[in-house]
């Protein structure tokens, strides 16, 4: 009971000082509300969202087929620069996964009896699995292109046919039509129909755990003051361990993270469509509200365990303030948060995994862009748990042998 | 009772020792003043008693019978939460300790008479004057109902009411049964709240016991400042007379006890020997006396 009573005390501290800070409030709260609104705006109709732009977008082909159809098809989508091919897949189960862990953003499959249909100038079929946290522009500009090398193939198979025919005595003429593309948005659940991602979609996840990391400004704030003032070293003298003390900062600041993340949802799903901007779309169900949640929480233990390593390293506010800005920048920057990992160049985009910002992101795309549930966000809470832990353990040891 | 028995401790295994073999009692019920030159160790002897820190070598004592003696810290820094109100302030430390909401009301209600901080319980502490945050300093200590209350330099920068208050309420601390360990540069407090007081520079205690007995054993009842020192075999002559008779290298003559007649024959003598006098002090010895001649007049850090 008196370690509550204290542990009660240490919350209630934090809360009133947090809510005192004005300007902090203001960074975590406003600053990502303007970003939402302005950039969910600013990119909802550029080149960026529409597909315009040469990206690169990574999609394996599985050729079950292999005829000379099939592999001409390959040839063609191979020559196109805008799109990087992957590692063929073992099977399309392969693929699936492939897609599904946002490893490659497409996977044709070419299934088998492909190349009889285009010598039969048949209407040939295939299948495209897609990942559907890309935005509709990009899904749709590797659908056309695929559609276009399958009608290219169809072409020049028919020319064949026709050259041949026309040393016969009765020349036939087909037409020809465009492939039976059967599209697969590969997601979780028993409805991976999936949620079509705006520029919205993609802003208030990313916004929301970039303003999340900006708890390093009123953690360092407080905790810095605590040191310089003598305060830790007065509630040593009380026997308020440290590890108390750390537990005291960790509840009202995931708490204000919570916060933060139902302010920015209302932000997305209300506040953006007044400006003009589409509607935040959210999972339905309690399973996916479930690990909504757990991948906020995950976000929150990563932020206070990074703002708690900043605090202890600083050894001023203005310090903290630098380091921790710079560092989210940074995290933001490499992480996908300012330009996604879609628009990144293809040497660049494995650098974002180092980000925890990218982990965080790839959690909430799981559940709001491919229907997930907790299974599907466990990696990525996992890690960011991990990374708070660890950052948190470094925020100790670096304390205690600071604290005489 | 509170002993320390050869206290050492240093920050790196390759510095010298912050504390180096310190040895005093602090009596029960007792105000024992501090006093030391700026990095004599007077921080870290407070930080071993608090028990933020381990002693490396030696030991100390606490005794206290019937219960584990509650220590609280009223430290030199403004040790509380600025943006906190002062009975947020009171209420938290009070909350940190592990105590029940009843408790914690009484606890704070008593610090802030005390502390006669009533009329400003809802202020901010940041924006209290300098002799407020002194009272809240002390009140927060008093939080924690404790039985030896450590004070490091408690009136640093706060106006003469304000001083004359915080030296009242450690009084009235020590008059309610409380031991407290006063830290100060200033001679005048120790003299006024003290009843003991132990003098330590460079981790050493250079002396320690009853105000009364360290005047008696260490204060010169006349110090005069010489322009130049006197010849050998004028001092030769009156170490003979007066066997206490000192000279320091800054020219300075001591001597614990002069009759009027004795000191009127010594000005003559000088003044025959061609030594001239600068300065003459004499009566009463008092603490600053003594603590200058025991760590020397030279000027520290």
């Amino acid at each position: 009971m008196p370690l509550l009573f204290r542990l009660a005390a240490l919350w209630k501290k934090e809360a009133l000082a947090l809510t005192r800070d004005r300007h902090a409030l203001a960074a975590l709260f406003i600053m990502p509300a303007i970003f939402i609104l302005v950039m969910s705006l600013a990119l909802a109709d550029t080149d960026a969202f529409s597909g315009k732009s040469r990206i690169a977008v990574r999609y394996a082909l599985l050729d079950l087929d292999d005829s000379r159809a099939s592999r001409e098809l390959d040839a063609r989508l191979d020559a196109i620069e805008a799109f990087e091919k992957h590692a063929p897949p073992a099977d399309a189960d392969a693929a699936r996964r492939q897609v599904e862990s946002g490893e490659i953003a497409f996977a044709l499959v070419i299934p088998q009896g492909y190349g009889q249909q285009i010598d039969a100038q048949k209407t040939p079929a295939l299948q495209l699995l897609i990942d559907p946290a890309l935005p509709r522009a990009l899904r749709e500009g590797f659908y056309r292109q695929v559609e276009a090398a399958s009608i290219r193939v169809s072409v020049l198979f028919a020319i064949e046919a026709l050259e041949d025919s026309l040393l016969s005595d009765a020349p036939q003429l087909t037409a020809l039509e465009a492939p039976r593309l059967a599209v697969e948005a590969v997601g979780h659940g028993d409805d991976p129909a999936p949620v079509l991602p705006s520029a919205v979609q993609q802003n208030v996840p990313a916004w929301l755990i970039f303003s999340m990391f900006f708890v390093v400004i009123p953690i360092s704030a407080v905790f810095i003051g605590e040191r310089q003032h003598g305060t830790l070293q007065r509630l040593a003298t009380q026997r308020v361990s440290f590890g108390l003390v750390l537990a005291g900062k960790f509840l009202p600041f995931v708490l204000l993270n919570q916060i933060q993340a139902v302010v920015m949802v209302g932000v997305g799903r209300w506040l953006a469509p007044l400006c003009g901007s589409e509607a935040l779309a959210l999972p339905e169900g309690a399973a996916a509200l479930a690990a909504l949640w757990l991948v906020s929480l995950a976000v929150s233990a990563a932020a206070v365990g990074w703002a708690l390593l900043i605090a202890s390293l600083a050894k001023s506010s203005e310090q903290a303030t630098v380091l921790g800005g710079v560092g989210n920048i940074l995290m933001g920057a490499v992480g996908g948060v300012m330009a996604p990992r879609f628009l990144m160049p293809a040497a660049m985009q494995p650098w974002t995994r180092l980000s925890p910002m990218d982990w965080a992101l790839e959690g909430f795309h799981q559940v709001m862009l491919r229907g997930g549930g907790i299974p599907d966000v466990l990696p990525a809470a996992a890690a960011l748990v991990a990374f708070g832990l660890a950052a948190l353990g470094l925020a100790w040891q670096r304390s205690t042998a600071r604290t005489p | 009772m509170i002993r320390l028995e050869d206290l050492r401790y240093r920050y790196r295994p390759d510095s010298p020792w912050a504390l180096d073999g310190v040895s005093f009692d602090i009596r029960r019920g007792g105000v024992c003043g501090l006093l030391g030159p700026n990095g004599a160790g007077k921080t870290t002897l407070i930080a071993l008693l608090s028990g933020l820190m381990k002693p490396q070598e030696g030991r100390i004592t606490l005794d206290t019978p019937d219960k584990r003696a509650v220590i609280a810290v009223a430290p030199q820094d403004y040790a509380f939460y600025p943006m906190l109100s002062v009975a947020e302030n009171l209420d938290f430390f009070a909350g940190v300790q592990g105590c029940s909401r009843v408790e914690r009301q009484a606890r704070c209600a008593k610090a802030l008479a005390f502390a006669c901080l009533e009329p400003v319980a809802k202020r901010r502490a940041g924006e209290l004057s300098g002799g407020l945050r002194r009272r809240l300093n002390l009140a927060i200590a008093l939080t924690s109902a404790p039985d030896v209350l450590l004070l490091d330099e408690p009136t640093a920068g706060v106006d003469p009411q304000s001083r004359h208050f915080l030296l009242a309420a450690v009084r009235q601390f020590a008059a309610a049964g409380g031991t407290a360990l006063y830290a100060s540069h200033y001679m005048e407090e120790i003299e006024a709240v003290c009843s003991e007081a132990v003098i330590i520079d460079q981790g050493k205690t250079l002396v320690s016991g009853t105000l009364e007995a360290i005047k008696r054993k260490h204060a010169a009842a006349l110090t005069l400042k010489l322009a130049a020192p006197p010849p050998e075999t004028w001092m030769t002559g009156w170490r003979a007379r007066f066997p206490d008779l000192t000279a320091a290298a800054d020219n300075t003559l001591c001597l614990p006890r002069i009759d009027a007649d004795g000191l009127i024959a010594l000005l003559s003598s000088l003044a025959a020997a061609g030594v001239p006098v600068e300065g003459v002090a004499y009566g009463a010895p008092n603490l600053e006396r003594i603590f200058l001649q025991l760590t020397r007049h030279a000027l520290r850090e």
